[in-house]
């Protein structure tokens, strides 16, 4: 209960240090008491622009280009913006590791779609899913290497209905 | 509704030691999207999967991290080297505090 209260005061603050999130921390401040659990606005993290979500990841560390070690798969065209396959096969260098997948829609209001996370051991850094997609969109995969590294392939994606209702 | 937490795994029939082994997974969830009223979002508990953990042998390969921002019933690809027989296992964890497993055998030739 007291960690959920202070967690939430964090949530109003940092929204109210970024110039849009004046508003959306007004917006996001709920009228009696706030909804709790992990599907509630407080834990969903905030509506933000792309580069914000990026700094908050991976703070201010350079993306390299991985158009080389990255094969991203989606269509070019998606009719319905509620289901576009994706899959990602990442090669890394010799001897590295890849250590996590990140898929990011640009212009999504929460931009991150999913982090995949792989132990070292017999996982390959291979995978596939279903993506939401607001409206036409780049779509960029980072991948983060055990050494830190990230490295960086986008594409984009027309979407003819969005898939994120309202 | 009522089949919320179906899970559909896939895995070939059989595989040699040490190929790279590629799993499909599918569960049956609403994952519920943000309403908006009137420009504002909602503020409620949404239900929706935020977490998948793939388990090899009994040892944890992977974590999936995800958002609304995936489809309704979710499907995950994955890849991984089979090394040995054993148990695929999948679960699936969401908001609500619903936990849905699949699990698959492995065979190795």
């Amino acid at each position: 209960m007291n960690r959920s209260t202070r967690k939430l005061s964090r949530r109003q603050l940092l929204g109210s240090m970024t110039a849009l999130g004046v508003a959306a921390g007004l917006g996001a401040r709920p009228r009696a008491a706030a909804a709790q659990g992990a599907g509630s606005l407080a834990s969903l993290g905030p509506e933000e622009a792309v580069d914000a979500t990026i700094r908050r990841l991976f703070g201010g560390r350079a993306l390299k280009d991985g158009a080389a070690q990255i094969k991203l798969d989606l269509p070019l065209i998606a009719e319905n913006g509620a289901v576009v396959p994706v899959t990602v096969e990442v090669t890394p260098p010799p001897a590295a590791q890849v250590k996590a997948i990140y898929v990011i829609s640009d212009k999504n209001r929460r931009p991150l779609n999913a982090k995949f996370v792989f132990n070292p051991g017999p996982a390959a850094p291979i995978i596939g899913t279903n993506l939401r997609l607001g409206e036409s969109t780049d779509v960029r995969v980072i991948a983060e290497l055990a050494d830190g590294t990230l490295l960086q392939a986008k594409r984009e994606v027309k979407v003819t209905v969005g898939g994120c209702g309202g | 509704m009522a089949d919320i937490g179906n899970v559909r795994i896939r895995v070939p029939g059989s595989v040699k030691a040490g190929d790279v082994v590629r799993a499909r997974v599918l569960v049956i969830h609403p994952m519920e999207i943000v309403e908006r009223r009137g420009g504002r979002p909602v503020d409620k508990n949404y239900h929706f999967i935020n977490r998948v953990v793939v388990t090899y042998l009994g040892r944890e390969i992977a974590q999936f991290e995800t958002t609304q921002s995936i489809s309704e019933n979710p499907f995950f690809a994955f890849a991984f080297k089979a090394t040995e027989p054993g148990q695929l296992k999948v679960t699936f964890l969401d908001t609500h505090g619903g936990k849905f497993e699949g699990s698959a055998d492995i065979k190795v030739t």
